[in-house]
């Protein structure tokens, strides 16, 4: 059986397809939200988002070139490194936005928490995969999968970055709902979780606080929190049937809409493309989150069943809070909307996964020996 | 199922697969739902209030006329000042919204003065104006923190400057916001709140003209309140300019000669009713009021005791004092009364029943005819007028002297003074007139009350043989190409009722006054005797006396009054002067309104030696 190579007969090329399409239209998105009307110099961002897919159109082949089983031995080594990197971050990162998030290499800047949503999938999977036997699970054994998640969770917390966090969290907490865990257990760590919830409200900082709070009342204050929401669902919601038009959304044009070209993306693309072109954009995420998970259930083993359905649920909840958020039934926490939002890292560590997805698909015929 | 391993298991997993796809596709149903109710059932509202975050209505200020004196030098113009306004999204404290921008200006070490905010709350899209005529650090603050202060924006608009200052104050007047009050008023439609008015003097006064009429329009801004799109626009229309009657040089002399005292000086010309100089002191300065003046300001302004913000030249009170004994003399000759050779005798005193009347010279003038009483003063001969006048028939006299009533001058708030009638004590003071009432009258004490600026309208009258004019201060008004739109001719409002000889008979007498031995009024002299005038000393009264209070503040000093005209034989120029408390007005009047002649008579040299070397 060979190891190395690039299976390219079985390239599930409608998967790739759907994945660049969206990065495309994402691009599209992104030079309009840097257009500028008054005939000023429109921002490069777009020309950077490009690069950025170029990179991890490389890393992606990269990745595919492997066999993920053999990436997975590696997993728990990927975990290690990636955390030291977090903590790497933690002592000499770069601050912006009151939020530390940053180690600058070379000239590049680098996420250590998106490589993160990347290690703990590999490592969760890796976890499961080999204790497979004992299931459903009893709450002991998710223990040790919980530290792997608590250890980068409390790390990403204290960037301050709650969005990463979560979503790291909530990873956790699908793969454990699909790997089964016992009735029981499963209520006593809702209990738990309930009661750790005032707990974790004291330990959110106080924008986070205010976020959470005028979620339920934008008009608490409209200036602060509150003003995103507002500005981001006159910005949807005046899109109407079709949309303003490409390069024609006054509320993104005008710039009304604060963190357009990454949190708020999508409301930006609702704006100028209105409810057909939002539908269209709803119909393309859902379609390739089937799509991952058809990879994950025709997948040749547990560990690319896993893998892929980490993934899935990475894109199917950063997809639904960010645009949960955008349309104002989520509280604001800064979460991305996958291979759309601006980031260059999420995107490298993104399509690395899709190279990592594309090699379970490419060898689901392969039996096992 | 392909590719997993055991049967069981693949069961198991399928069955998730199922719900997992139930699930994603619910979830995304879920947002389908919520893109049709924000997009669809909501769209329309939605794009309304993005179109409203976006589109504003901007007033565009007119420019207000300029203010010329008579020789079209500039008094009053306009410069671009920067206005900070705050448009808001929502209805929020104006107070709150400005937390966070003196925040920012703490950091530079900049106040905001809070006391000039606007109070209450806003409404949505209304403009409010947060600063006026701001400075460039605070620009600076604001544009650089554009993104956390949304909605505020540098706008740039017309501001009123004063040359002169607190010289020309009380002439000019200044500008300010609409009030509430102002806004009510019956035809102010075409005013909002935010606009400029003109709140005193000639800014008040003639504000229809200067004005001129604001302008609107639409424009699409971004977050930060920059226009980014003009969608349409009606230009503002500058006010008129106008030109005075006013001279800013002998405007300027006057305020020097009354150096910073109490009082008020008016220069007329006699042969038209034009205004050459009309200072007040205390004054103040206008420009205070182009940023909006704040509370204090305001406060130390108007509760000053001294009044800076009165006009004195028409607004001012006082007894006439020694120079009301013309208007005495005239009575006295019109009713026949007296002639110029009648004598009577000054021993200093004059006996009224129980009651000594005194004259000022304790040792008497002995015998005096009119042309003496005039130029020395004597107060005893115009006892003995006073006691054979009629009061009625001497307060008929001093209504065609112009006393007694407005001059009808251009200029807002004049007062009309008061001069005494039987009737007036009756309905006043429920009391009959007495023959002790008249004594004090014949000498301007008493209950007369008049104004600089009547004073010097009267004196006029004698000064041009006769004719009252209207006092004006406006000569045209101009458009912005220097069209004539209005002029104010000069106007007639009566002549003196005295023929030619008695008119001579004062005349000289005040030529006497100035340039003859004895004279009281001797400080005025020049060495050519062309002018001619009267002193007076009005009496500070430290008490009320028969419940009719006089406007003094209680000190000892008298007020000094002085009022002359020049050329003698040709008179071009008058002036009253009055010196709160400088005591006699020989001694502290008459030298402010000689240096004031002086400055008429060297101009009129040096042109006439200019036109002459041609």
């Amino acid at each position: 059986m060979r190891r190395y190579g690039l299976p390219l007969a079985n390239i599930d090329w409608t998967f790739l397809v759907l994945v660049l399409l969206i990065s495309a239209i994402g691009v599209l998105n992104i030079y309009s939200t840097g257009f500028s009307v008054a005939g000023g110099k429109t921002s490069t961002l777009y020309v950077k988002q490009i690069q950025s897919f170029l990179i991890g159109f490389i890393a992606m082949i990269l990745t595919f070139s492997f066999d993920y089983r053999r990436i997975c031995t590696y997993a728990y080594v990927i975990y290690c490194l990636s955390v030291a990197l977090l903590v790497i971050v933690s002592l000499y990162g770069y601050t912006t936005h009151g939020s530390q998030r940053w180690i600058i290499v070379a000239g590049f800047s680098f996420q250590p928490s998106e490589l993160m949503k990347l290690s703990l999938i590999l490592a969760l999977a890796r976890y499961f995969n080999d204790h497979r036997s004992v299931w459903p699970y009893s709450t002991k054994e998710i223990i040790p999968p919980a530290l792997l998640v608590a250890v980068p969770f409390f790390l990403i917390l204290r960037q301050p970055d709650l969005g990463t966090a979560l979503i790291l969290f909530i990873v956790f907490v699908s793969a454990v709902l699909f790997v089964g865990v016992r009735w029981l257990d499963l209520l006593t760590a809702a209990v738990g979780f309930l009661i750790m919830l005032p707990v974790g409200w004291f330990f959110l900082k106080d924008y986070q606080k205010e976020r959470v709070l005028t979620f339920f009342n934008p008009d608490r204050d409209p200036f602060g929190s509150g003003y995103h929401i507002i500005q981001s669902m006159i910005a949807v919601g005046s899109g109407g049937l079709l949309g303003k038009g490409f390069l024609k959304g006054t509320q993104t044009q005008l710039k009304f809409l604060p963190e357009q070209h990454t949190d708020f993306i999508f409301s930006a693309f609702a704006e100028e493309w209105g409810f057909l072109g939002s539908i269209f954009l709803l119909i393309l995420f859902t379609l390739l989150i089937l799509w991952i998970l058809k990879i994950a259930r025709h997948s040749r083993d547990y560990l690319g069943t896993l893998i892929a359905y980490g993934f899935a649920s990475l894109i199917f909840w950063g997809v639904m809070i960010n645009i949960g958020m955008v349309l104002g039934i989520v509280p604001v926490v800064g979460i991305p909307l996958p291979f759309f939002s601006y980031g260059g890292s999420a995107v490298v560590v993104l399509m690395m996964g899709v190279g990592i997805l594309l090699n379970i698909s490419a060898k689901r015929f392969i039996l096992q020996s | 199922m392909m590719g997993l391993i055991n049967g069981n298991e693949g069961t198991e997993l399928r069955v998730r697969f199922r719900y997992l796809l139930v699930a994603v596709l619910v979830a995304m149903t879920v947002l389908g739902v919520r893109l049709w109710y924000l997009q669809i059932i909501k769209g329309e509202e939605f794009r309304e209030r993005s179109e409203s975050n976006s589109l504003r209505f901007r007033k565009l200020r007119a420019f207000r006329g300029l203010i010329m004196d008579a020789r079209r030098q500039v008094l009053a113009d306009n410069h671009p000042a920067f206005d900070l306004v705050y448009v808001p999204n929502r209805v929020v404290d104006i107070r709150k919204v400005v937390d966070k921008l003196e925040e920012l200006y703490e950091k530079r070490g900049l106040k905001i003065d809070r006391d000039l905010l606007p109070s209450g709350k806003t409404r949505p899209f209304i403009p409010v104006c947060i600063e006026r005529n701001i400075g460039p650090e605070k620009i600076a603050v604001v544009e650089a923190h554009a993104l956390d202060l949304p909605g505020f924006v540098v706008e740039v608009n017309p501001v009123r400057r004063y040359v002169e200052g607190e010289v020309m104050a009380h002439l000019i007047g200044y500008t300010g916001e609409i009030s509430q009050e102002e806004l009510a008023q019956e035809d102010m439609e075409d005013f909002t709140a935010g606009d400029t008015v003109g709140k005193a003097g000639i800014e008040k006064y003639l504000d229809g003209y200067i004005g001129g009429r604001t302008g609107i329009e639409q424009v699409e801004v971004n977050v930060v309140g920059r226009v980014v799109k003009s969608l349409g626009r009606i230009d503002p229309v500058a006010g008129h300019n106008v030109q005075l009657t006013i001279r800013a040089d002998l405007q300027k002399t006057a305020w020097d000669a009354l150096g910073g005292r109490a009082g008020a000086v008016v220069a007329m010309d006699p042969r038209d009713g034009s205004i050459l100089a009309m200072v007040s002191s205390p004054s103040f300065d206008p420009n205070m009021f182009n940023k909006g003046i704040s509370r204090n300001d305001w406060k130390n302004l108007s509760r000053n005791p001294l009044c800076p913000l009165e006009n004195r030249a028409v607004s001012g009170l006082y007894p006439p004092g020694s120079t009301y004994k013309v208007v005495v003399a005239a009575a006295a000759l019109g009713e026949g009364i007296i002639d110029g050779e009648t004598r009577f005798f000054c021993n200093g005193s004059l006996t009224l029943g129980d009651h000594s009347y005194r004259c000022w010279q304790r040792h008497g003038h002995g015998w005096c005819r009119l042309h003496r009483a005039v130029v020395e003063s004597c107060d005893v001969f115009f006892y003995n007028l006073g006691k054979l006048l009629d009061v009625d028939r001497l307060a008929w006299y001093a209504k065609q002297f112009g006393l007694g009533s407005t001059t009808g001058i251009d200029l807002p708030r004049e007062k009309p003074g008061l001069i005494p009638t039987k009737a007036w004590k009756q309905a006043r003071l429920k009391q009959n007139w007495r023959m002790g009432d008249s004594i004090p009258v014949s000498i301007g004490q008493g209950y007369n009350l008049v104004t600089p600026l009547q004073l010097a309208v009267a004196y006029s009258a004698l000064a041009n043989g006769g004719v009252v004019w209207r006092p004006r201060i406006i000569d045209r008004i101009e458009s912005l190409e220097g069209k004539v739109i209005k002029t104010f001719p000069p106007e007639k409002r009566g002549v003196l009722p005295l023929d030619a000889s008695q008119l001579g008979l004062i005349r000289r007498a005040l030529w006497g006054v100035v340039n003859e031995s004895g004279g009281t009024g001797r400080a005025a002299s020049k060495p050519d005797g062309e002018v001619a005038g009267k002193t007076g000393t009005s009496q500070v009264v430290s008490m009320p006396r028969d419940g009719v209070r006089v406007k003094t503040l209680a000190r000892r000093e008298d007020h000094a009054l002085f009022v002359c005209f020049a050329p003698y034989r040709a008179p071009e120029i008058t002036v009253a002067v009055i010196v709160e408390h400088g005591g006699h007005g020989g001694s502290a009047a008459a030298p402010v309104a000689k240096k004031v002649i002086d400055a008429f008579m060297g101009d009129k040299k040096v042109a006439r030696e200019a036109s002459r070397e041609r």
